[in-house]
């Protein structure tokens, strides 16, 4: 018989499935959980547990379905359009639809650098990410294998890519109906989308030599005003290291770094400072407008995801040649990739042609300095900018009518014209205000009547701040290293630590960048343990104390209490998320190959982690987000969040839907919501940092962690919404929940909400819904427990 | 049509809420239903009558003149859910306030079985204003399309997902219109 890779199941032992690995390889994978690669339904039964408890709310930004030519159909009151299908089952179509996008997104983008890498480095290239035995714990749980080298990989992506083709299929009319199962699916895409983007950051990690679990990571420029616009700039936008690399090596062996300056905008400039700590990081989406309109790039190169659809209009009026380096976006230039490096050259500086698509990366690396040096001199000569200059900006801003129709297109309602009048009187100071709170779309552009061109009249207002924006990041550090887990494990589970808060996701803010980094400040003084990554993890560094210190520089990065750790550009996300499966193996012996559902419900239930997408925009904020809730994270966004149209909401009221089972003899225990919701959002900061310290409970917490965590929920209840929360006390087991400098005042507040109490002894002795039992094995599954009641 | 005749002019002071009902935001169309532009007395003869109304105030309640409003409200007998962060514009107000989560109050809304803020039930009429537009807009467009509650924009701005509307509105107007929504209350 020739054993092939892959699943099989023999005759008469229907309940083991053996996996095999690479064929020859060393040993045989073999899973230890129920489901290695589970099918599109493989998981559905744990979706349906999540489902049951947090139930999908819908907030449709459309009552209509024009789908197919059925249609458009009214769905308004949930009706059902001419397929059959209601509003609460198109609004789950959307949310599996969203995340499939977001999912593809990671994985291509993924399976180009694995493609990539494998042809430069060989299939048996090592993985190593840092001092791990876990090295791939998103791989292992949802494939049950292992994997050694780069080659391994493969299948993991082509099970990615068979599974979205299916659940594309699912979307179509006339197929999937229930609203139930397309969230069971939505989910499922989460997940793919955190296996997707943990191969694309493994691979790139071993092979181009970006720190490994290195919290001692070296710190990166960022910021709009860090380049010498006076050199020749070159600024690459989007996510995807591969063509960067090839520019920064030839910038490197041709000792240019002082000649030119190179930076990025979005997760490239991540992973750019990954690669070559020399590279510079302008900063998130939100900059790209901005930045390109300043005319400081004499050059940009494109590559994938978060790339502005506009880029080849905006950089064409500013004579900036645009270099497309991947096949995704190619934005209808010539493709030049069998041409002179020289002959691109002369068509570019001559503005024959825009820009170019060039797919051939040691073409790029060559031809991108080389460009950058011709560029320079004549743009600069040129003086080239879309920002006005002085008198011509005075003119514009009296032409303001105060209709506020700018204000009515802006995403985030900005009083423009409040500004513009001040300016009027010589005043900046409420456009630099907007600066920062602008997300830089250009919408406000498009509907001026008066014709100002409000962006670029925002920006040449801002002139100073944006000078003066000037801050600092630490690198990504990939992983959290196994003996990290070790050290921190045991406190993430009873609480001791109060909990791990990852702020992650883009810039799509509700009150400007400012926001996530007085978040991360008050809930680190707290010992939070903060985990960044993506546009959030370069906005917190945007900004410094008194002393002129960014959040880095004040905090270590290690996985420890009141510690500051950026793991990286968007696919670093997936060591997030893999985090809590780590502990769930390391720390407590849990099994994780093909082994999802055991681990999701152990991290719901024992680890306090949440995820924080304060500026969520793209559909991939939104995949991570859903692969987080069926790994058992809950997730909160900023107001923008309720146009994904679902979120996943906790009803305390409901208390059948808080029973767990106790895993060592499967008794029912009726326990406190926690965690309370799996996917909502917030109003203000000031609604969402108290969020945050209630999101952190879990069943598991012992007395101690508890009572750490009651502290800082009440405290930031009090600080920002000026009040006791209302549900504190269901969070109270015993009196060693309570706060210890609180203890006398809440146990009196207790007395009087009917609890019984021993004075003297100081003892609760009736109230709470449960007791406290550090035995107490919280699961939703029924296999788990030990012994089943019946 | 704008123009005015002089004797429209005598006219100019009495407010009307029913102009410029477009969506605030101008591409916020959410489909054929849209709510319906009303008069200042319709929520607040509504208001009056009805047996489990709620008001719901967000972050945009922090400016004097509008914050005296929402007091003013709640003193006329109002459950108020505070969603946001506006219970620390309330906290020492005296008022039946509750803190509760928008994303989390749309949700518990269309659920038959929420025993409300109180404990007193489900609510028959809710009416809102200062909440942060595009997220009240979505949070109600849960209740528009899976409640049977009736839910009614007090606020400076045209909320199509509501069942009625103001139009989008001048501060001083807004202002006035509260005041009006605030005379048909119980004193
Ligand atoms: S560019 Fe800025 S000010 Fe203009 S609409 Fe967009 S966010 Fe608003
Ligand atoms: S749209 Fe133009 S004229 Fe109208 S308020 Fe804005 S900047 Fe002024």
């Amino acid at each position: 018989m020739t054993l092939k890779k892959g699943s099989f199941v023999i005759e008469g032992l229907e309940n083991v499935q053996i996996n095999i690995g690479k064929v020859g390889a060393e040993e045989e994978e073999i899973a230890q959980g129920p489901t290695p690669r589970p099918e599109i339904i493989g998981l559905r039964d744990w979706d349906y547990r999540i489902i049951d408890r947090y139930n999908p709310v819908y907030t449709p930004t459309g009552d209509t379905c024009d789908f197919c030519t059925y249609g458009k159909c009214d769905l308004t009151g949930n009706k059902e359009g001419a397929c059959g299908i209601d509003l609460e089952g198109q609004s789950a179509r959307q949310a599996l639809m969203v995340s499939i996008m977001g999912a593809a997104c990671h994985s291509a983008h993924g399976r180009h650098l694995l493609n990539y890498l494998i042809k430069k480095y060989g299939e048996d290239f090592k993985i190593d990410v840092g001092p791990s035995n876990l090295q791939a714990p998103l791989t292992e749980t949802i494939m049950g294998i292992q994997p050694k080298t780069i080659g391994d990989f493969r299948p993991v992506l082509d099970y990615v890519e068979e599974q979205l083709t299916q659940l594309i299929a699912t979307t179509n009319t006339g197929q999937e109906g229930a609203a139930r199962d397309f969230e069971s699916k939505a989910l499922h895409a989460g997940m793919l989308d955190l296996l997707g983007m943990e191969v694309a950051d493994i691979i790139q990690i071993s092979c181009l030599g970006f720190p490994k679990s290195d919290e001692k990571a070296p710190m990166a420029e960022i910021g709009m005003g860090i380049l010498d616009p006076k050199k020749p700039v070159v600024i690459c936008v989007g996510h995807n290291i591969a063509a960067p690399a090839y520019i920064l090596d030839y910038m490197d062996k041709n000792g240019q770094f002082d000649k030119i300056e190179i930076a990025g905008l979005c997760c490239t400039a991540h992973d750019m400072t990954r690669y070559n700590k020399t590279a510079k990081i302008i900063g998130s989406m939100s900059k790209e407008l901005k930045y390109i309109r300043s005319g400081i790039p004499d050059v940009l190169v494109t590559d994938e995801q978060c790339v502005r659809a506009d880029i080849l209009k905006e950089a064409q009026k500013l004579h900036i040649p645009v270099i497309a380096t991947n096949e995704k976006i190619t934005y209808g230039l010539p493709d030049r990739s069998n041409d002179s490096v020289d002959a691109i050259i002369d068509d570019l500086v001559s503005g024959k042609q825009p820009g170019v698509v060039l797919l051939d990366f040691e073409k790029i690396g060559e031809l991108v300095p080389k460009l950058a040096m011709k560029m320079g001199p004549i743009r600069k000569a040129k003086g080239l900018t879309a920002l006005p200059g002085d008198e011509e900006f005075k003119k514009l801003v009296t032409k303001c009518t105060k209709c506020l129709q700018c204000t009515r297109d802006c995403p985030q309602s900005l009083p423009i014209s409040d500004a513009m009048a001040a300016a009027v009187n010589g005043d900046l100071s409420l456009f630099e205000i907007l600066h920062d709170k602008c997300v830089g779309c250009g919408r406000c552009d498009y509907s001026c009547p008066a014709d100002i061109p409000v962006l670029n009249v925002i920006e040449k207002a801002s002139q100073r701040v944006i000078r003066e924006e000037k801050g600092k990041m630490r690198i990504g550090r990939g992983q959290i290293g196994d003996p990290e887990i070790r050290e921190e494990g045991r406190n993430l589970v009873l609480g001791t630590t109060p909990g791990v808060l990852a702020f992650v996701g883009c810039g799509n803010y509700p009150d400007g960048t400012k926001d996530v980094y007085d978040i991360v400040e008050e809930m680190i003084q707290r010992s939070y343990i903060i985990i960044t990554s993506g546009c959030s993890a370069m906005d917190v560094g945007m900004f410094k104390d008194k002393d002129g210190k960014t959040l880095y520089e004040r905090y270590p990065g290690r996985f420890v209490k009141g510690n500051l750790l950026n793991t990286g550009s968007c696919v670093s996300n997936a060591h997030i998320a893999a985090t809590t499966i780590k502990v769930a193996s390391i720390f407590a012996g849990r099994k994780t190959k093909g082994n999802w559902e055991e681990i999701a419900d152990y991290v719901l239930n024992r680890v306090g982690a949440v995820g924080i997408a304060w500026g969520a925009y793209s559909q991939k904020a939104f995949a991570i987000g859903t692969g987080c809730n069926r790994l058992g994270i809950p997730v909160v966004t900023g107001p923008h969040g309720t146009k994904y149209r679902r979120a996943f909401i906790g009803k305390p009221y409901r208390k059948e839907t808080w029973n767990v089972l106790d895993g060592r003899d499967g008794s029912v225990i009726n326990i406190e919501p926690a965690p309370e919701h799996l996917m909502i959002t917030a109003e203000t900061k000031d609604e969402l940092m108290p969020l945050l310290a209630k999101l952190c409970f879990r069943p598991s917490d012992n007395s101690l962690g508890r009572a750490i965590k009651l502290t800082h929920y009440i405290e930031l209840s009090e600080k920002y919404l000026k009040k006791l929360p209302d549900d504190w006390h269901i969070y109270v087991r015993n009196e060693a929940d309570l706060p210890v400098a609180k203890r006398e005042q809440l146990m009196k507040l207790l007395g009087e909400k009917g609890w019984k109490i021993d004075w003297e002894k100081k003892k609760i002795l009736e109230g709470p819904l449960r007791k406290v039992d550090v035995s107490f094995q919280p699961t939703n599954v029924p296999r788990l427990c030990k012994e089943v009641k019946k | 049509m704008n123009a005015k005749n002089p004797s429209e002019k005598q006219e100019e002071k009495v407010i009307d809420t029913t102009r410029q009902a477009v969506p605030y935001q101008t591409g916020n169309i959410p489909g054929p239903k849209m709510a319906r532009a009303v008069m200042p007395a319709v929520p607040g003869k509504m208001l009056a009558r009805a047996k489990r109304p709620l008001l719901i105030v967000g972050s945009k309640i922090d400016s004097e003149d509008v914050l005296a409003r929402v007091v003013a409200m709640g003193k006329a007998g109002i459950q108020i859910a505070s969603v946001g962060d506006s219970y620390k514009y309330l906290a020492d107000k005296g008022l039946d306030a509750h803190y509760m989560n928008m994303h989390a109050l749309a949700s518990y809304l269309c659920d038959p079985q929420w025993p409300g803020l109180d404990g007193k039930g489900g609510y028959d009429l809710v009416v809102f204003f200062g909440i942060t537009y595009y997220y009240a807009s979505q949070a109600i467009s849960a209740l528009k399309n899976f409640s049977n509650i009736k839910v009614i924009s007090i606020d400076k701005y045209y909320h199509p997902n509501a069942d009625m509307s103001f139009g989008n509105l001048k501060q001083d107007v807004f202002i006035a219109a509260l005041d009006e929504v605030i005379a048909q209350l119980p004193k």
